[in-house]
């Protein structure tokens, strides 16, 4: 419900410059994220375990993270009008995730454990990151083409200048390597002990540090000046799609150990 | 109402005429004084290129006088006739400022500009003295209206001119322009308008060059720049983030392919042209290179046309921010009239009076409690005699004296709260008084 009235707020903002929705979208989004907080805790401690046992706890996590990641993106750029197109995607998680979420007392005790916890966390943060790139990636391209075609509407209008959205598709494809990067360290020192099945060589733990290793050297290439603009905006939209299919087609059909 | 408005504007006579009644910071200054010698209290004359308004406090037969002394004041007797200016009185010139300074009623729709220079004749009276306590609602009314109208309508958005549609486009592009380089390719009249919005955006550094070097120099003067020579300008390209070009040329000066090699040399970073040129100075294939936006007069004239359009269609909307805002001042206003206040001040003080009577009258036997009736009453109309007297007689006083008067006696007793209905508010003040 919370989200839903977040969405709609920046809606508003977006769409119709409605005062109120503009002043308090921001203040209502942190509100927002400090219940799903206090949400997840209580969740933890209600059941003795991180919600990260079932998909629909896992929705619940992802709508989280992307919030937190684009108000963290949000007040580093100053930049308000992007909120109405990346909160959908958390709103539309969590709406998945309260319709369908069931309360879980009995789960293996390998998913009780706390560095499992820490090891998804991240990695969904980093997932997180990832679509927020891939969606300003997605926006600046929009509005790319839209100034080249002399298209004078609304995303013109409203959203940031190319310059703002590349800066806050960059921040979030730097977020994604980071949390990314912790959740493979943190994998690395967990899964051999966790699994015997554990492997090097498991698909979905390689093609995670594809990825890794993908939006590494696009920060590098980024920052020896060589890729700019559109480019980059492309490769975060290629990033987010191979990340969706380590996610999906990996995960439910390669992977052995590790599929959660 | 007895503010009176005397003016030129574009409605009422050409720019040859406009100028002549243009005031400076100064003789604007001087003149309130004058006025203020010739009885007029409360004065606020502020001039911009499209207008020239004076507003005071006075009579309608005044008004004569009043556009006399603006012509007289710039000299102007031979080459202004008292017919080119415009005279408002009473609510009609609040209604006048409130739509200037909402922008409504300028040359530009949406003109941002007017609104602060109200305000410098606005502060230029309150240092002289002569912006008195009906003109300083009234002006500070005409702010908060601007200010409404401006953020509640879309009436100052979008360009309206094609220099700075250029300026408003390269902001879509370009995050800050402190870090960004321009190349301006000619000297023309939009190229040079072009390039002082570009200053007013604070660009990074503006190179300027132009096929004769004395106009290339003349406006790098003007907008802060430095000239390169056009000869040789290609060679500079590499550092360049925008270019604005409008030269006489039948051929093109920039080529898709010299752009493809300026952009290998400077990796691919966003590029922005404007070619405001007849014929074309750009070869038009430069706008499918990949990072590079190439726009021409047309477009840029197609962009405008949109805006103007769209600040046209808020209009009604502004217009009903400013019919709220001037019922507003005039309920304000009409609250000042001597009658009401009278009316309401004897309201309050007689419900006082009543409550007080009726709360100790158990204190009293039956027989005297007409008599505490009649005491109190006695004693509450002496004490309000005077000052009831001495608010039906203003008349000898200056209107600005008068509705200060009437203003402070309401704020001293909180007859506004009265008579918006909270009595008992009032009475419970008295009461734990």
């Amino acid at each position: 419900m919370l989200y839903f009235f977040v969405v709609w707020a920046y809606g508003k903002a977006f769409f119709a410059d409605t005062i109120w929705a503009k002043r308090y979208k921001t203040p209502l989004l942190v509100v927002t994220l400090f219940f799903h907080a206090l949400y997840l805790v209580w969740r933890t401690i209600q059941f003795d375990h991180p919600p990260i046992t079932t998909v629909f706890e896992i929705l619940t996590l992802l709508a989280f993270s992307i919030a937190f990641v684009y108000l963290f993106i949000e007040l580093r750029s100053k930049a308000k009008g992007t909120g109405y197109f990346i909160l959908n995607i958390a709103f539309f998680f969590q709406l998945g995730s309260s319709l369908f979420i069931q309360d879980l007392l009995e789960v293996p005790e390998v998913l009780r454990s706390n560095l499992l916890g820490l090891h998804v966390s991240t990695a969904l943060f980093g997932y997180s990151a990832i679509t927020i790139s891939a969606a300003y990636g997605f926006l600046y391209l929009m509005l790319y083409h839209q100034i080249k075609a002399n298209q004078f509407g609304v995303i013109y209008k409203k959203l940031p200048n190319l310059e703002t959205l590349e800066r806050m598709s960059f921040s979030a494809f730097k977020l994604a390597f980071l949390f990314l990067g912790l959740a493979i360290l943190v994998g690395f020192v967990w899964l051999p002990k966790a699994n015997v099945e554990f492997s090097y060589t498991d698909p979905k733990l390689v093609g995670t540090l594809a990825i890794w290793a993908l939006y590494g050297m696009g920060i590098l290439a980024k920052r020896s000046g060589g890729w700019k603009g559109r480019r980059v905006m492309i490769l975060s939209i290629c990033g987010f799609v191979v990340s969706l299919f380590s996610m999906t087609v990996v995960n439910v059909f390669f992977s052995e150990f590790h599929k959660f | 109402m007895n503010l009176l408005c005397v003016g030129i504007s574009h409605h009422t006579a050409p720019i040859e005429v406009r100028e002549k009644l243009w005031f400076s910071d100064d003789e604007a200054l001087s003149s309130l004084l004058v006025l203020k010698e010739h009885g007029f209290g409360e004065a606020v004359l502020f001039s911009t290129c499209n207008r020239t308004e004076l507003y005071t406090v006075g009579k309608e037969s005044q008004i004569g006088f009043l556009k006399e002394f603006l012509i007289e004041r710039k000299t102007s007797q031979q080459n202004v006739p008292p017919s080119s200016l415009f005279s408002l009185g009473g609510q009609s010139s609040t209604r006048h400022l409130f739509e200037v300074a909402a922008g409504i009623d300028s040359m530009i729709l949406g003109d941002v500009q007017i609104l602060s220079q109200i305000k410098d004749g606005y502060h230029r009276s309150q240092n002289q003295g002569t912006l008195g306590f009906l003109l300083n609602k009234i002006f500070q009314s005409a702010f908060h209206t601007g200010k409404r109208v401006r953020t509640e309508t879309n009436i100052s958005e979008g360009a309206i001119s094609v220099s700075y549609g250029a300026v408003e486009l390269a902001g879509k592009i370009f995050d800050r322009l402190d870090k960004k380089t321009a190349l301006v390719i000619g000297a023309g009249e939009t190229a040079e308008l072009t390039a002082k919005h570009l200053r007013g955006k604070e660009i990074g550094s503006l190179l300027i060059t132009n096929r004769t070097t004395e106009k290339a120099e003349a406006l790098a003067k003007k907008v802060g720049g430095s000239v390169i020579p056009f000869d040789s300008f290609q060679r500079r390209l590499n550092e360049v983030d925008i270019i604005i070009s409008s030269v006489d040329s039948k051929e093109y000066i920039l080529t898709a392919d010299d752009i493809v090699r300026m952009n290998k040399a400077r990796d691919s970073t966003t590029l922005f042209i404007i070619d405001i040129g007849v014929p074309r100075n750009i070869d038009p294939r430069a706008k499918d290179l990949n990072n590079v936006f190439l726009y021409d007069i047309d477009t840029l004239q197609m962009m405008v046309n949109e805006n103007i359009q769209k600040r046209s269609g808020t209009v009604p909307e502004a217009k009903r921010i400013i019919d709220q805002e001037l019922r507003e001042f005039t309920q304000w206003y009409s609250s000042l009239e001597a009658h009401p206040t009278i009316g309401d001040l004897r309201d309050l003080v007689e419900q006082i009076r009543k409550d007080e009577v009726e709360k100790n009258a158990n204190r009293f036997q039956p027989s005297d409690r007409e008599l505490l009736d009649i005491v109190t009453k006695r004693i509450v109309n002496k004490i309000l005699h005077t000052p009831l007297v001495n608010l039906k007689n203003g008349h000898e006083e200056s209107v600005s004296d008068r509705v200060q008067k009437i203003a402070v006696v309401r704020k001293l007793f909180g007859l506004d709260e009265i008579s918006t209905g909270s009595v008992g508010s009032h009475k419970d003040r008295v009461n734990g008084s």
